[in-house]
């Protein structure tokens, strides 16, 4: 005898929760995923590959993973600094510093992409700047990188926030009652304490840029080989109808997306096995 | 080590956690600071260990003068309430911790810190432990490895905070026993933090009853269950 | 060294006021760089050749049609994705399954998947060369380059929001109270409605809020499935693209500004919902 599929329970409504839900679930998120699937088996393996399998292609994947990577790296850092001063420390301001954090969450990705170009291209108030110095952000990688990391930048801060919050002060405070440093002390106890939520927020920030467009496609140029992401490559596609094409490199960027899932996951199931923690 | 402490007094904001108070410690003595919450025998404890700085006055270690020293500078064993042992390092890096963070000069080679952990793992009666996580100790465990971390730096003293409340009963009974036999095996001066008469009655050679910010009465234990010097040390002791 | 007063004492658990002061600097800068600059600019490109200029782009009629375009989209996707993540917490929470970590995985799904693969699915799945498009063409009732198709969009792209924020919070609050009212005679709905919604209401809110942001700036998925049928299928940030690659700078960014407002106006109540209802969210402040 197995479990049973669904206990038996007084609630009421199981019916009409299970339908909406399972209902919607397909209809939204399921079958179109299963159609994208379902064009690429039709499409075959090997085309699909040799789809993908082109220099175009393979340049573009390389540059979203890569700078996604970067901007990620950029936010673990910057993320984790952020999120103890603004739980650590007092001063003027803090709160709207604190409320700035979550803004690429609500502005719209389009808006974040000119804004980011007005600010960055070469006439622009911090790209001149740039310019001075001999450097070009905007419609080259530079540009790219910035983009990612504005879109990815609430990820670590605010999974760590909760984190630095309960640390308790007794543990600092043993560390330096046995002689440690203040930064010994940050580095060898406070940082492992951390690490398992801001590893968490690194991914969940280089899975968000791994897929960004909006915010990309108007500050990167867009130079094939040099500045094209993948996600411009699948539009590029649909707009010459081009399904089976577009549906490769789909396929190809949604393992990505899979493999990182998973890669989540496993980080929090390791730390919590092992630390009794997360 | 003997510690004095001359006129300390700790203010947070407008309320006087400490009035001025003046305590001499003798070298090797285990002493009770026994009161109940708000007393400021915790204020007392942290400032000896350097976690708090005093609103005025002095501490002096063997006569010098060590109001000014660093928390890294006093080397004072200190167990915490909640033991704050490092839940991410083992057991064994726990004890070995305040050895391998000293600087390079001086951090002893890794062998050394080895025997140093694993004579420190049988002196508190857990030889076994020392590839286990702090998860998975129970309490009573969990106490002894913070005694032994502290003791691993070769403290000049032994500050204990509420050593024993998060324990029940029947552990707390044979820990104490435990803190005892450590104390007279290492010789250590010991100030250990209570809110338990019985506990600091049985334990301590001399016993420092608090109240208010205020040191109401230093004695052996029983010359204050025989003479209480006031009506607050008298109701308290019968508590 | 005898009078203690003199010397600086710094806590065990605080940063030197040297570190404490760069650490804050570079918050403020980096913050500066990436959220405040394009904040800022976005408001004086609009304003760039005055007032006038800005409102007259606004009345444009592509302009009006585009907000009105991007409101429907939203009073479509958002309450139905509200339906939505009330049914899916109710189902995950007050009853217990086989596979209910699996089913959290999918409703969780849309986080990971670009914006643009969404679109392409849904193109796949509704565009008239595939069988099921096909077919709807043929019958009168497209989907993609048409509305349905843009409010499917959102609705993949924000479909978790709701349904995240609600299921801690109802995990924590447990099923005694609604045991309670079913045990004093009170109906399903009656439950539901006299119980369960008083204590999710900040909680749905916060989702609601999250979720209408997102429906309303939407871009990557939007822009594949739309078509950008100028006074059609254009939706907000679709004529934002539009307008600024025609160079019409002043246009683009009145409405970049339209849609910044709104994106502070979530942010502030998001703030306000945290400061007064923190108890009431979920306590992991997970986007």
């Amino acid at each position: 005898m197995g479990k049973p599929l669904i206990h038996r329970s007084p609630m009421p409504g199981l019916g009409l929760s299970m339908g909406v839900t399972l209902t919607m679930l397909s209809l939204v998120v399921l079958l179109p995923i299963g159609a994208l699937l379902w064009k690429g088996a039709s499409f075959g393996v090997g085309n699909i590959w040799d789809t993908i399998n082109r220099e175009r292609v393979w340049a573009a994947l390389f540059l979203s993973f890569r700078l996604s990577l970067f901007a990620a790296l950029f936010n673990l850092v910057f993320g984790v600094m952020l999120a103890w001063v603004l739980v650590r420390y007092r001063f003027p301001g803090r709160r709207i510093l604190d409320a700035a954090v979550d803004l690429p969450f609500a502005l719209p990705t389009a808006v974040a992409g000119i804004a980011l170009t007005a600010l960055y291209a070469p006439n622009g108030a911090f790209g001149s700047i740039a310019k001075e110095l001999g450097a070009k952000i905007a419609y080259t990688q530079w540009g790219i990188f910035i983009a990612l990391i504005f879109v990815g930048l609430p990820f670590v801060t605010r999974t760590v926030q909760p984190v630095v919050e309960e640390i308790e002060r007794e543990v600092e405070e043993a560390s330096a009652t046995l002689g440690a440093s203040r930064g010994h002390t940050i580095r060898w106890v406070i940082l492992p304490m951390l690490a398992p939520a801001a590893l968490t927020g690194f991914a969940l920030s280089l899975a968000r840029a791994v897929g960004e467009y909006g915010s990309v496609i108007f500050i990167a140029g867009n130079i094939p080989l040099k500045t094209e992401i993948a996600p411009l490559l699948i539009v590029i596609q649909l707009e010459e109808f081009n399904y089976d094409a577009a549906a490769a490199i789909g396929i190809a960027m949604l393992l990505i997306s899979f493999a990182m899932l998973l890669v989540i996951n496993l980080i929090q199931v390791f730390s919590r096995r092992r630390i009794g923690y997360v | 080590m003997h510690i004095e402490i001359d006129e300390i007094s700790k203010q947070f904001g407008i309320t006087a956690a400490l009035h001025p108070v003046s305590l001499a410690i003798p070298s090797a003595a285990l002493v009770a600071l026994l009161g109940p919450s708000g007393s400021g025998k915790t204020t007392l404890l942290r400032i000896l260990g350097g976690l708090e700085f005093p609103t005025s006055g002095r501490v002096l270690f063997d006569g010098q003068d060590a109001t000014a020293l660093t928390v890294q500078e006093r080397r004072a064993g200190f167990v915490f309430q909640s033991y704050a042992l490092f839940r991410h390092m083992t057991v064994f890096d726990n004890i070995a911790y305040g050895l391998t963070a000293r600087p390079r000069a001086n951090r002893p080679p890794r062998a050394e810190i080895a025997r140093r952990v694993t004579k420190l793992l049988d002196l508190i009666q857990l030889p076994a432990v020392g590839t286990r996580f702090p998860s998975q100790l129970s309490g009573g465990q969990r106490q002894r490895v913070a005694l032994a971390r502290a003791l691993a730096i070769e403290p000049r003293m032994l500050l204990l905070d509420e050593p024993f409340g998060a324990l029940d009963a029947k552990v707390r009974k044979e820990l104490r026993q435990g803190l005892r036999d450590i104390h007279d095996e290492t010789g250590l001066t010991t100030i250990f933090v209570t809110h338990d008469q019985d506990e600091a009655m049985e334990l301590a050679d001399l016993v420092v009853v608090m109240s208010m910010g205020r040191i109401e009465q230093i004695g052996k234990p029983a010359d204050i269950r025989a003479r209480p010097a006031s009506a607050f040390v008298r109701d308290f002791i019968s508590a | 060294m005898s009078d203690a007063r003199l010397i600086p004492f710094r806590p065990a658990t605080e940063e030197t006021p040297t570190t404490r002061l760069v650490l804050i600097g570079l918050a403020i800068g980096g913050l500066g760089l990436l959220v405040f600059g394009p904040l800022l600019i976005v408001f004086a490109e609009a304003l760039a050749q005055g007032w006038g200029a800005a409102i007259a782009a606004l009345s444009n009629p592509d302009a009006a049609s585009a907000m009105r375009l991007t409101l429907i989209i939203a009073a479509i996707a958002v309450p139905l994705n509200a339906a939505f993540g009330i049914a899916a917490a109710w189902f995950i929470t007050k009853f217990d399954f086989r596979g209910k970590a699996f089913l959290i995985t999918l409703i969780d799904l849309p986080f990971s998947v670009s914006p643009v693969v969404a679109g392409l699915c849904i193109i796949l799945m509704f565009g008239s060369n595939s069988l099921l498009g096909g077919w709807l063409v043929a019958s009168g009732y497209p989907i993609v380059f048409a509305l349905p198709g843009i409010i499917l969009a959102t609705m993949f792209v924000t479909f978790p929001f709701v349904a995240r924020e609600l299921i801690p919070v109802m995990i924590e609050q447990g099923r005694a109270e609604e045991e309670a009212a079913l045990t004093l005679g009170a109906s399903g709905w009656r439950v539901f409605a006299t119980v369960t919604l008083p204590n999710i209401r900040w909680a749905l809110l916060y989702g609601v809020l999250l979720s209408n942001a997102r429906a309303m700036g939407e871009f990557g998925a939007v822009a594949v499935v739309s078509g950008k049928i100028r006074g059609q299928t254009a939706t907000m940030p679709i004529t934002i693209e539009m307008l600024y690659n025609e160079y019409l700078s002043v246009a683009a960014f009145s409405l970049a500004a339209v849609l910044t407002l709104l994106a502070l106006l979530t942010l502030l109540l998001k703030t306000a919902l945290e400061l007064r209802h923190a108890d009431q969210l979920a306590a992991a402040r997970r986007p």
